[in-house]
């Protein structure tokens, strides 16, 4: 019986597709963990804000023609909106109310953004159409997607730009400041309430572009939020739950791990690794790889 | 005097018409009052919203244009021109909604059960149908337990009947079915392809088909060996490790069970690794023949070839049902969804004609009875339900897309058009 380790161009393939796809991991994951670090809200519709994106992207390509590689400035912007929106016309009801509401209220908002996109656009699963859409680059044996590639700078280049927002400007200080004490901050000045909700537009707008990112890659349907949303959740815990470089490591690791699974167990257990991954972080180490221990 | 007497006469005249027409009133109005006949519930449940929503849907408007046109022409005419009235349910692509929807239509008053294309729901509504002793006709769902299971437990005397029927292939059957049709075709081709690469979805749809065709390959040993078999999770999110472990085993023909969302993913990432094959030849599952997979997936799907049930395109019925289908469904094909849940209706209503009333073991015999044979799809003879309670004429047909469209190319009795294989190189 051959084994992978036979096949070494496999396990190489499936290492760098496997790096590759996490960087659409990672970009779903960031804007879920920059809510949850500022607001401490589990934000449950994440998944359906990212196939709300993807919508969008499909409406700027095929009505207007736009690239989603191009498209997807529009998609966050207009998931910004989307999310400053619900923050402030419901999210920020509940700040302060127990978690399992916060919960209900997520899952609420999920339900009718999923079964508005069912309206809206109807069951088939689509996929948007892109120019670089099936682009490869060949290494030897092994190929580069160059729509992943992209999606992986992308991914890197975004939470680059979001760390350096959150440390060198004044509004990211100010989320920084809310999220740690959200009374300090309201004591010293800070429009709390404005934070959150850019915060909350923030975050949405990150998964706005995800959506659009991967929308050449990934077929999505209005049902595929809540996958989406659990993949994330499970990112989001392994990289430390509020840490921006904790979201966007947990990313690559957990598509490298469900890569690598596939190949070295069954393909059908690949989920099972990365689950694996999650009970083992939280046995080992229960604030995830980059997150803060609370005293 | 005289005008009383004529007073008296008509009076008595009189009082007869009355009665007579009061009499006819009395033996019409209560028909009239109802809307002529009492209609006939028929719980019609699919998965009209979660990731299987575009077939369900699909099933959904199928069913509706057949209890339409039946109604159009009279209703079931054994019960006085009764109406088919749908009581439609949901499964949200979950199989223990679909017990539940089962339960909520049968309390509205569902007579009879159709449903419901997921065999994961579908299994979770027999029971129901079993114990509330209403006759379910099973329209699509492919794993081999749902009936199965049922005629074991009456055969064993632990439930007294049968209420369960399916008019669809079960998975053994499409095994069966793709392995002889991929032996003819390469046969009819004069190819030998020898290493096939079994790729599915990994729920109890795919499971039951893979088992089913890796069964009747090993019982008819073709020339062609299955070198490797490899499931995914459904819906995958990224399939590309597992094209490249295909692509590792160096096949010449990728065999792919897939679902909508799948096979969207799946066909792209063969094209973009190379993968140097004779062609993607599906043993039978959705993903690669609905106007909606040609749209997104384009050239990909060109000359991929389905063993799948068929709807018989050389019928002039099935055309006409097709072009209304068109129309109603904003341009989408006429096929193995559609197509066997319109069956299944047209169905219920000869069980309904044969049985001549609504008491469920009335029906169940009619169903047992069955002798069908003015279906739409392509039957390998009249539909016909054996002890298990299934439908042995209930086949596939190898189809393929050509030019973009899906057309019969096997068997050749079925075909409309020769097939392609192997495909031209890129």
């Amino acid at each position: 019986m051959a084994t992978p380790f036979d096949n070494p161009t496999l396990v190489l393939q499936s290492l760098l597709s496997g790096l590759l796809f996490g960087g659409v991991y990672s970009l779903m994951a960031v804007g879920l963990t920059l809510i949850f670090g500022v607001m401490r809200v589990v934000n449950f519709a994440h998944g359906d804000m990212m196939v709300w994106g993807m919508y969008l992207a499909w409406m700027l390509a095929t009505r207007l023609g736009i690239d989603p590689y191009l498209g997807f400035v529009c998609c966050a912007a207009a998931l910004f909106v989307l999310g400053l929106v619900v923050q402030r016309s419901l999210v920020d009801r509940i700040l302060d109310a127990p978690h399992e509401m916060q919960i209900l209220l997520m899952l609420g908002v999920a339900l009718v953004l999923e079964n508005a996109a069912l309206v809206a656009f109807g069951p088939d699963p689509r996929r948007v159409r892109s120019s670089l859409g099936a682009s490869t680059l060949w290494l030897g044996p092994v190929f580069v997607d160059v729509p992943r590639l992209v999606t992986f700078l992308v991914a890197m280049g975004l939470t680059l730009a979001l760390y350096f927002f959150l440390t060198r400007t004044d509004l990211g200080r100010s989320m920084r400041a809310a999220a740690d004490n959200p009374y300090g901050a309201l004591v010293i000045g800070t429009d709390v309430r404005r934070v959150y909700a850019i915060a909350f537009g923030i975050g949405a707008a990150c998964v706005g572009a995800a959506g659009a990112l991967v929308s050449p890659i990934l077929p999505f349907q209005p049902a595929g939020g809540l996958a989406l949303a659990v993949t994330s959740f499970n990112i989001v815990i392994i990289g430390g739950m509020g840490s921006l470089p904790g979201a966007f490591l947990g990313g690559l690791l957990v598509s490298v791990a469900e890569s690598l699974g596939a190949v070295f167990l069954s393909p059908s257990m690949k989920e099972l690794v990365s689950f694996s991954l999650l009970v083992l972080i939280l046995l080992v180490r229960p604030a995830g790889l980059f997150g803060k221990t609370v005293a | 005097m005289s005008h009383s007497e004529t007073r008296t006469t008509c009076g008595r005249r009189g009082f007869l018409k009355v009665a007579v027409v009061a009499g006819a009133g009395v033996a019409v109005l209560p028909g009239l009052v109802r809307g002529q006949a009492p209609s006939v519930k028929v719980g019609v449940i699919h998965p009209v919203t979660g990731p299987l929503a575009e077939p369900g849907q699909a099933c959904r408007l199928g069913a509706q244009m057949a209890a339409d046109a039946i109604n159009a022409s009279g209703g079931v005419r054994a019960l006085g021109g009764a109406k088919l009235e749908l009581v439609l349910g949901d499964t949200q692509s979950k199989p223990d909604v679909g017990r539940t929807e089962a339960e909520r239509v049968i309390n509205q008053g569902a007579q009879l059960l159709m449903g419901s294309f997921d065999s994961g729901s579908t299994a979770a509504m027999v029971p129901v149908a079993q114990q509330r002793r209403v006759p379910f006709l099973v329209d699509i769902a492919a794993a081999d337990p749902i009936t199965a299971n049922v005629a074991k437990a009456v055969k064993d005397g632990q439930q007294k009947v049968q209420y369960v029927y399916r008019n669809f292939p079960t998975g053994s059957s499409f095994g069966k079915k793709a392995v002889l049709y991929f032996s003819e075709i390469f046969k009819e081709a004069g190819v030998s392809p020898k290493r096939v690469v079994l790729m599915y979805c990994n729920d109890l749809f795919g499971q039951n088909n893979a088992k089913g065709f890796q069964a009747a390959h090993a019982a008819a040993k073709p020339s062609w060996e299955i070198v490797d078999v490899i499931p995914w999770p459904e819906p995958p999110q990224d399939l590309s490790t597992e094209v490249s472990r295909a692509k590792a085993a160096k096949p010449d023909v990728i065999a792919p069970i897939t679902r909508p969302a799948s096979a969207q993913i799946l066909l792209p990432e063969i094209r973009k690794q190379r993968v140097d094959i004779m062609g993607v030849v599906g043993p039978g599952s959705p993903g690669l023949y609905e106007a909606g997979q040609i749209a997104v997936l384009k050239e990909d799907l060109e000359y991929v070839l389905a063993s799948i049930p068929w709807a018989n395109f050389k019928l002039p019925r099935t055309q006409q049902v097709a072009e209304e289908y068109q129309k109603r469904s904003a341009g989408k094909t006429f096929d193995t969804n559609s197509g066997y849940s319109y069956d299944g209706m047209l169905l219920i209503t000869d069980f309904l004609e044969r049985a001549k009333s609504t008491d469920p073991d009335a029906i169940v015999a009619a169903m047992k009875k069955t002798n069908y044979t003015n279906g739409l799809m392509q039957y390998g003879g009249p539909i016909v339900f054996n002890e298990i309670g299934d439908n042995p004429n209930a086949i596939t047909t190898m189809i393929q897309i050509l030019g973009q469209k899906p057309v019969a190319v096997w068997p050749k009795e079925a075909a409309v058009q020769k097939f392609v294989f192997p495909r031209p190189k890129a």
